[in-house]
C-alpha cells in the first residue's frame, strides 16, 4: 500500500459494510467487506458472472444493496454522488451517439448548471488528459474502441469525481491499446490523486493496476482472498510484469479464481 | 482540378439513380396524359382538361386558398399531437406503473376507425376549423404517442444508467437523453401521422364544411364536375407526395447521427 496518499488525495474514504445483493432469490454478492482509503487503487477481480458488475452498480449508487451499506466519507450511499464517476462496462453504449465527444464529457456538469463556456472549457482539458484534444468534434461512433473509453474515463474526470468507479473498462481493447489505457488511469491516479475502483476478470490487469487485489469467488460471490500488492507507486508493463513478486501475487490470485 | 473527375462521376452517378426512381411515373403521367387526350368518359375525362382546371382554380379560383385552410388544419392538428404524443408518451416510457395502467385504454383508443369518430366529433364541436383539427390530433396521436413510449423502453439501459450516475436532473435528462434516444421511433411514428393526417384532413372536410381541399372535391362531387374532382384528388396526391419527401429530408437531417452510427457499426 501507499501510504503517502491517504495525506494528498482529495478523495473521501469509501466503506463497505456486509453488502449482500439478491436479484428475487438468486443470491449474487455475499456479505462482502471491503475499505477504499483516499488515493487507493484498489482492483476487484471475479470471474464471469461473479457479480462484479452487480458489485459496481451498488458502489455507484445505482442500485440499493439487498443489506448491507456502502459508505462514502462516513455517510450512507443511496443514490449516486457528485464524488463518484462512473466508467461502464459498455462504453459504446453509454456515450451519446448524438452528442459530439465534447458535448459528451460537458454534459454532466451542464447538469451540474455549469455555464456553456466553463464547461465547454473544462471538458477540453479532460480531454486533453486523456490525449483526445483532436477528437472533440467528432462523433463517439466516428472514434475507436479505445478513443471511445478515453471519452468514457475524460466524462468521468469532467464531472470532478474524486472517486472512479470502472467496468471492466479494458476488456475490448486489443493488447496494445489496452496497455496505454492501464498507465493511462495510472497516471491520472497520481496526478489527480483520485481513489480508483477497477473490477476486472483479468487477473494480470489486476495485480499491475492496483495497490491492493480484492478476489472474488463462490456463489454467491464472497471476498476470499485480499493482496496488498507492494510492487511501488511506478509501475511498467515490461519491468513490473517480469518482477517475481508480481508472479508471486499473480499465481495467488489465479489459485483463488481457479480453484 | 484533381477532384473534378471525381465530381463528374458522382454527378453522373446521381444522374442515374435519378433516372431509374424517376422513369416509371414519369412514364404513367406522359402515358395516362395521351391515352387520355381523347377520351370522352364522363368519369375519366383527359388529363389536360383536369390540368387546366386545377390551374385555372389555382391561380384565378379558390383552390389556393382551400389548401391554405387545409394545410392550416393539419399542421396545427399534426402539431398538437406531436407536443402531446411525445411529451406523455416520455412520461409513460419512463414510467413501469403507469405504463401498465395505461396500455389497454391506449389499445383500445388506438383501435378506433378515426373516421368513425368525424360525425361524432362534428356534432360535439360543430362547424369551422376545431373539429377538423381534432379529429387529425387524435388520430395522430396514437402512432406518434405509442411510437415514442416503445423508443423510450428500447433505450439501452447504460444511456439511463449514464445519466443517473452523472445526477443530470429530470429535465435535462427528457430533454437531452430519453427524447433524442427515441427520436427515431419517434420520427417513424410522425411520417405514419403525416400519411394518416392527410386522409382525415379531406374526410373530416367532407362534413360541415364551407372550405378546404376535401370541401372543394365533395362539393365538385355532388355537383357532378368530375374534372374539378380530379383536379382536387390530384392536387392531394401531389401534396401528399411534396410532404412525404420533405419530411424525409428532415428525418436524414436530424437523424444524421442515427443512420451513420448504423453505418459505422455495420460497415
Ligand atoms: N438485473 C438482473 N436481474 C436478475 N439477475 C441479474 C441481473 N443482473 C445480473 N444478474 C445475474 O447476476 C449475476 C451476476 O451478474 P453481473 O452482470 O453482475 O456479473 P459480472 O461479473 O459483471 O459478469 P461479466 O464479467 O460477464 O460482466 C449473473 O448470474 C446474472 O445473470
Ligand atoms: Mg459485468
Amino acid at each position: 500500500m501507499d501510504g503517502s496518499n491517504v495525506t494528498t488525495s482529495l478523495a473521501q474514504p469509501m466503506q463497505v459494510n456486509g453488502l449482500s445483493k439478491s436479484y428475487g432469490p438468486v443470491k449474487v454478492i455475499e456479505k462482502l467487506d471491503m475499505h477504499v482509503d483516499p488515493g487507493d487503487f484498489v482492483c476487484i477481480v471475479g470471474p464471469s458472472g461473479a457479480g462484479k458488475t452487480t458489485l459496481l452498480r451498488c458502489l455507484s449508487g445505482l442500485m440499493p444493496a439487498t443489506s448491507g451499506e456502502v459508505r462514502v466519507g462516513g455517510k450512507v450511499l443511496t443514490e449516486p454522488l457528485a464524488e463518484i464517476g462512473v466508467v461502464f462496462q459498455d462504453y459504446r453504449g453509454s456515450l451519446m451517439p448524438w452528442m459530439r465527444t465534447l458535448d459528451n464529457v460537458a454534459f454532466p456538469l451542464q447538469g451540474r448548471g455549469v455555464p456553456k463556456a466553463e464547461r465547454e472549457e473544462r471538458a477540453r482539458k479532460c480531454l486533453a488528459d486523456v490525449g483526445l484534444e483532436n477528437a472533440a468534434h467528432q462523433y463517439p461512433w466516428e472514434l475507436s474502441g479505445g478513443m471511445q473509453q478515453r471519452v468514457a474515463i475524460a466524462r468521468a474526470l469532467a464531472y470532478d469525481a474524486h472517486i472512479l468507479l470502472m467496468d471492466e473498462p479494458f476488456g475490448s481493447l486489443d493488447a496494445q491499446t489496452k496497455m496505454g489505457l492501464e498507465d493511462l488511469v495510472l497516471d491520472l491516479r497520481r496526478r489527480l490523486k483520485i481513489s480508483v475502483i477497477v473490477v476486472t476478470h483479468d487477473i494480470d490487469e489486476a495485480v499491475y493496476l492496483a495497490d491492493r487485489v480484492v478476489v472474488l469467488s463462490g456463489k454467491p460471490s464472497t471476498i476470499v482472498d485480499t493482496v496488498d500488492v507492494d510492487l511501488g507507486p511506478e509501475r511498467d508493463q515490461i519491468r513490473t510484469k517480469s518482477d517475481p513478486k508480481f508472479f508471486e501475487y499473480r499465481n495467488r490470485v489465479m489459485d483463488h479464481i481457479m480453484r | 482540378m484533381a477532384k473534378s473527375p471525381h465530381k463528374a462521376a458522382l454527378r453522373a452517378h446521381a444522374f442515374r439513380g435519378f433516372l431509374m426512381a424517376w422513369w416509371l411515373p414519369v412514364l404513367a403521367v406522359v402515358a395516362w396524359y395521351v391515352l387520355s387526350d381523347s377520351s370522352t368518359s364522363f368519369y375519366f375525362p383527359p388529363l389536360s382538361k383536369i390540368l387546366a382546371v386545377l390551374w385555372r382554380d389555382l391561380t384565378d379560383g379558390p383552390l389556393l386558398g382551400y389548401m391554405f385552410v387545409s394545410l392550416s388544419n393539419m399542421a396545427v392538428g399534426l402539431a398538437l399531437a406531436i407536443l402531446i404524443g411525445v411529451g406523455t408518451g416520455l412520461y409513460i416510457g419512463d414510467h413501469a406503473k403507469v405504463r401498465q395502467a395505461a396500455m389497454p385504454m391506449l389499445n383500445f383508443l388506438r383501435s378506433v376507425p378515426p373516421a368513425a369518430i368525424v360525425p361524432i366529433v362534428i356534432i360535439a364541436l360543430g362547424i369551422g376549423a376545431a373539429p377538423k383539427i381534432f379529429i387529425i390530433a387524435f388520430t395522430c396521436l396514437w402512432p406518434i404517442l405509442l411510437n415514442t413510449i416503445d423508443g423510450v423502453r428500447g433505450m439501452p439501459e447504460e444511456l439511463s444508467d449514464t445519466a443517473r450516475a452523472f445526477r443530470i436532473p429530470r429535465g435535462l435528462t427528457y430533454r437531452r437523453v430519453l427524447l433524442m434516444a427515441s427520436l427515431p421511433q419517434i420520427m417513424a411514428g410522425i411520417r405514419v401521422a403525416i400519411a394518416v393526417a392527410l386522409v382525415l384532413m379531406v374526410i373530416s372536410e367532407f362534413f360541415g364544411a364551407s372550405a378546404g381541399l376535401g370541401f372543394y372535391i365533395n362539393e365538385n362531387k355532388q355537383r357532378f364536375a368530375m374534372v374539378e374532382t380530379w383536379a382536387g384528388t390530384i392536387l392531394i396526391g401531389v401534396l401528399g407526395y411534396v410532404l412525404s419527401a420533405v419530411f424525409l429530408q428532415i428525418e436524414r437531417v436530424t437523424l444524421r447521427w442515427y443512420f451513420r452510427e448504423a453505418g459505422a457499426q455495420t460497415g
